[in-house]
């Protein structure tokens, strides 16, 4: 058991030598490439979710007009190249978003609330709640197909120290991700860890005499902390017990993916990818390769679901690499001088030219006569409409890709004002062949994705 | 290029020229805390007075008695008990909800009549003033501090002091997040299943590296079998080899069900192919995966408890003791004193705590207390404007925070007063500090004691303190004073009030920033926090963004006169400072101690603590505030040394 997950540098560096070579897995009941037409029925739907902070400068966001054939704004001209395969959708909201009796906060709430549409409840620090977010909701019903049921990145940590926003713990800020109500998915920011996450030990070359007696034994090791944890459990007060469904819920987790044991049959696919060192000191540089690592990741069949975090709640940090010395946040609050709207449009189509990579990235990979864009659904966007305002309604959101299909893209919809957000996430669900009675405050499915 | 702003954020519709730097951070219980501090012994008396609870009376008639009286009281929320004189102690929790509202704005409701600025105020110190009286001696509730999960330095110091080997694994982890100002809030440290994969891999490598390195591996099995060939010996040996590890481990002995199980992981291991080595680098992955790895448990079972409060047992203390002060388990003394059932003894834990604090590991307690409460672990990411301070580089950053720690560890050492953490008139710095301070005759990369007097005094003239205060372009009165008030005296000021308008709306040209504040000031639901905030900010306007010194802002000669409540006027960064030390003793005694307590139990501080903060904050100021009193009285007060029981 000497490579029991971890991490694996001499496996790096034979694909570095030989360029990466990864598995397909949904190919593994057909026989090669000649029967590709069945691959385009099998390839599965992917979905990702990534949240930036602040608001934007929503009238150099919004398309002047609706459906087929808008003119890009400002901010979405990066697009261009992939307008075709993107929805800009106007009109819905977050009503947990907003205060709602709570006070401050509108930031903390925002990233707690862009996934779950839940209103978090308010507290520094004792039991923390939210709601579980469309993610891991999607995670629990369709992530037993792939080794990682879903896969969270970011670019920055957690604050790690001091207070977050206005009396909400900065677990709120810093994750969109929940996976019950009370659990954050924390999110990992270091390209090379994920990378070593999703191809440590998990390919054929690893496969060895020893394989069959490392699985035993990882499982004898998880069995025994399992029934540490059970027996412990009976001993443990209500909050306590919570700690332990945690580190039981972990334990499972780890489990499946023993249990699935190796990705068989590798096949060569285009070996475009730097393996990462580390994190890159450039910000778009590390935003870029967190993409790539969502794109191989979703190539590989490895996971259907995932999340980032282009920056944390309320993030102030700089954007001097584009002429922008101010914080992000202080900027935020413009009071509609110009001088500061311009700032932040910049930084908003910064953003969306990150975006725009990755929707690139994922349409130059061809899945039968589809692509991979084709095969996902992209939900980019934040849950505070105008920074300045701090307001939850008319959000601006963008959905890339046609889930399959089942999308028409290309045009620019717009639903009445107090439509949820959930509502969206619904539809989206729908797609991934994992329904729910409801996420978050739903009233029901998004009407005009397809026509 | 990050820059996260230490607390900047804003309610919608507040007036931008004070949103953008107004920082409304407010964690629930400081805000609590706050009012604590509002109602000093002075205030006190005269809050309690006839005609402060005449007015306190009429304002809750008027804005609060027509939705919160009677049966039909909204949210169930009645507030007329206020009005009677009995004792508060049967609506504890209710009274604490009503100041958490006050202190937020949240209520009255944004729809309805809001309550004026010295008011609301006034309310609330009365309130508090009666919590003065409040019977300490008959809820005597020492709460309860949720499972805590070993967050990542923890976790690496741990493995560093079980085996030897300084590994850092936990950096590969992901962050752990922050509740209540640190990183060590057992509600706060959840486990996602990614973290599990993180244990599981590290656990490995940590079997892995002590099975390579002989050293640590005589650390970690101490062990050896006389004759190697007597399969019958190597067996009992690796037993007891695999229990002595277990027990370091989950820093309590192991019971024997617990090892005849870790045994048997052995031998099936070892039935199954797996070499002796192997075998033994199982029984240490599961050890240190094991939830009594993971989390610090606190075994309601392991001892009796009367009237639902358990006094800890000796492993659990010394748990306690050394989380808190070298964030790491137990050493061998402690475990020894508690295998004795000799550490639960005040004069015991108070000797130790001493011990402890001498210790090299103490350091632990500056980095994470002290990086934290002062947030000197921002220091990291902060980037000012290279174009305006291209002076400031990785040595000038490394060298600020270390001048604050270095302050915190003299005071520490030489048992002085916290108030030096005000106005010590001496610092530490070396060369490159010295140069940014315009400091003569230090020479070199060591940091030298130097006195300062008449021209920097106490960590608000930290550079550190100063940069962590300021944007990246420009510094920030508004978030100076904010930190001085929420992290140095505990009277955080609440968020902007609902509704404030828009102070250009009509777009008039409104002056210098120190201008367009003292028009905002001209509103008295402005100037109940920001007379307060705006002074302490602008009083520290000679210090730049980087802390260095500065007689003009562009072309503005700087003013950095101003007065404090109480008529207190000052002229210059040190008189100010000189004020809050003589005038904010106690208060700031009072945050400290919060702070720490806090800190030390990994649990947001509730009303129930009250009584604990307020007889430390008394032993202090009978013993001159020094510092190893308020880490003695810590480890000897009953939150930390007792929990309550079965919630």
């Amino acid at each position: 058991m000497s490579k029991f997950l971890s991490s694996n540098l001499s496996r790096r560096t034979v694909l570095r030598g030989l360029g990466v070579s990864l598995a397909l897995p949904w190919l593994e009941a057909t026989s090669g490439l000649a029967r590709a037409s069945a691959v385009v029925a099998d390839a599965p739907t992917r979905m990702a979710f990534i949240f930036v902070p602040n608001g934007v400068h929503l009238s150099q966001w919004t398309p002047n007009t609706e459906g087929y054939g808008f003119k890009l704004p400002f901010i979405l001209e990066p697009l261009a190249s992939v307008q075709d395969d993107i929805l800009v959708v106007s009109g819905l909201t977050h009503d947990k978003g907003r205060a709602n009796g709570d006070g401050p906060g509108d930031h903390a709430r925002s990233a707690s609330v862009f996934l779950t549409g839940a209103q978090p409840r308010k507290t520094d620090g004792e039991n923390i709640r939210s709601g579980i977010s469309v993610d891991q909701a999607a995670a629990k019903l369709i992530g037993h197909k792939t080794r990682f049921s879903s896969l969270e990145l970011g670019t920055d940590p957690g604050r790690n120290a001091g207070g977050c926003d206005s009396g909400y713990s900065c677990a709120y800020s810093s994750n969109i991700s929940w996976s019950s109500e009370s659990t954050p998915v924390g999110k990992e920011v270091n390209p090379r860890l994920v990378f070593e996450r999703l191809f440590a030990g998990g390919t054929t070359q690893d496969v060895d005499r020893g394989q069959q007696q490392r699985i035993g034994l990882q499982k004898s090791v998880l069995d025994y902390i399992a029934e540490d944890a059970k027996q412990l459990q009976k001993k443990l007060g209500r909050n306590d017990n919570r700690k332990i469904e945690e580190y039981l819920a972990g334990v499972r987790e780890v489990e499946r993916r023993v249990g699935l044991g190796v990705a068989s049959r590798p096949l060569d696919v285009d070996g475009d990818y730097p393996v990462p060192d580390g994190i890159p000191k450039d910000y778009r540089e590390h935003i870029r390769l967190m993409c790539d690592m969502m794109v191989l990741a979703f190539q590989t069949d490895s996971t259907r679901v995932s999340t980032m975090m282009f920056a944390n709640a309320g993030d102030n940090k700089n954007y001097r690499a584009i002429g922008v010395p101010d914080g992000h946040h202080d900027l935020s609050h413009h009071r509609e001088d110009p001088v500061k709207l311009e700032k932040i449009s910049k930084i908003n189509r910064f953003h969306v030219e990150q975006l725009s990579y990755l929707l690139g990235k994922m349409k130059s990979i061809r899945e039968g006569e589809r692509t991979l864009l084709d095969n996902s659904m992209i939900c980019y966007g934040s849950a505070i409409s105008d920074g300045n305002r701090h307001n939850n309604e008319n959000l601006p959101i963008i959905l890339a890709g046609s889930g399959g299909g089942t999308i028409s893209t290309g045009r620019h919809v717009r639903y009445s004002t107090e439509t949820p957000m959930c509502n969206l996430f619904m539809s989206m669900l729908d797609r991934m062949g994992a329904e729910v009675p409801f996420i978050g405050d739903s009233t029901g499915r998004l009407p005009k994705l397809s026509i | 290029m990050s820059d996260t702003s230490p607390a900047c954020f804003c309610l919608p519709n507040h007036p931008p020229s004070f949103a953008t730097v107004s920082p409304i951070l407010k964690p629930v219980f400081f805000a609590l805390a706050g009012i604590l501090c509002l109602a000093s012994d002075a205030t006190a008396q005269i809050s309690a007075s006839p005609a402060a609870m005449d007015a306190a009376v009429k304002t809750l008639q008027t804005y609060c008695y027509d939705c919160h009286t009677g049966k039909e009281a909204e949210g169930g929320v009645r507030v007329d008990f206020l009005s009677k004189p009995d004792s508060l102690e049967d609506n504890i929790e209710v009274v604490e909800k009503i100041l958490r509202v006050l202190a937020e704005q949240q209520m009255p409701p944004a729809d309805a009549e809001q309550i004026a600025g010295a008011d609301r105020v006034a309310l609330s110190t009365w309130i508090e003033a009666r919590l003065q009286d409040f019977d300490c001696g008959s809820v005597s509730r020492p709460g309860r501090v949720t499972m805590r999960r070993l967050n990542r330095t923890e976790y690496d110091n741990t493995i560093r002091d079980l085996t030897g080997l300084d590994l850092r694994l936990a950096n590969d982890f992901p962050s752990d997040d922050v509740g209540n100002g640190f990183d060590n809030i057992g509600d706060v440290l959840t486990l996602p299943p990614i973290l599990m994969e993180k244990y599981l891999a590290s656990a490995q490598a940590v079997a892995e590296a002590v099975m390579a390195n002989p050293q640590a591996s005589s650390r970690v099995f101490p062990f050896a079998p006389g004759n190697p060939d007597d399969l019958s010996e190597a067996l009992d040996v690796a037993q007891k080899n695999v229990g002595a590890f277990a027990s370091r481990a989950f820093r309590r002995p192991v019971a024997p069900s617990e090892l005849a199980r870790l045994t048997e992981l052995m031998r099936s291991a070892w039935e199954a192919g797996a070499s002796k080595a192997e075998s033994l680098q199982a029984a240490v992955t599961v050890i240190l995966t094991s939830p009594h790895f993971i989390y610090r448990v606190e075994d309601d079972q392991a001892s009796e408890s009367i009237d639902g409060i358990r006094e800890l047992n000796d492993y659990e203390l010394a748990s306690r003791l050394s989380y808190f002060l070298w964030s790491s388990m137990p050493d061998e003394r402690l475990l020894q004193l508690a295998g004795a059932g000799e550490l639960h003894t005040s004069q015991q834990l108070v000797a130790e705590a001493r011990r402890m604090l001498a210790d090299p590991k103490s350091q632990s307690l500056i980095d994470n207390f002290i990086g934290q409460w002062l947030q000197l672990r921002d220091l990291e990411t902060l980037s000012p404007d290279p174009k305006q301070f291209p002076e400031f580089d990785q040595e000038l950053r490394v060298s600020m925070r270390r001048e604050t720690e270095l302050l915190f560890r003299n005071i520490l050492d030489e048992n002085r007063s916290i108030i030096d953490l005000l106005n010590a008139d001496y610092s530490f710095i070396n060369q490159r500090l010295a140069d940014h301070y315009g400091v003569e005759g230090i020479v070199g990369d060591e940091f030298q004691r130097v006195n300062l007097k008449g021209k920097r005094s106490g960590v608000l003239m930290h550079a550190s303190v100063l940069l962590i205060t300021s944007n990246p372009t420009r510094t920030s009165p508004v978030k100076r004073g904010k930190w001085v008030l929420e992290n140095l005296l505990g009277e955080p000021p609440p968020p902007p009030p609902p509704n404030v308008p828009e102070l250009n709306a009509t777009g008039e040209t409104l002056g210098t920033l120190r201008q367009q504040m003292e028009q905002h000031r001209a509103d008295p639901n402005c100037a109940v926090c920001h007379t307060k905030m705006d002074a302490l900010g602008f009083g520290l306007e000679n210090f730049d963004v980087v802390g260095k010194w500065r007689e003009v802002d562009g072309r503005d000669k700087i003013d950095p006169s101003g007065s404090l409540p109480g008529n207190r006027q000052f002229g210059s960064p040190v008189d100010l400072v000189q004020i809050l030390a003589e005038d904010k003793k106690q208060e700031f005694c009072r945050c400290m101690t919060r702070k720490m307590l806090t800190y030390a139990l990994g649990r947001g501080l509730g009303v129930q603590d009250r009584c604990t903060v307020n007889a430390i904050v008394s032993q202090m100021s009978e013993k001159n505030y020094q510092a190893a009193t308020l880490v003695e009285a810590i480890v000897t007060s009953s939150p930390f040394t007792t929990q309550e029981t079965g919630r």
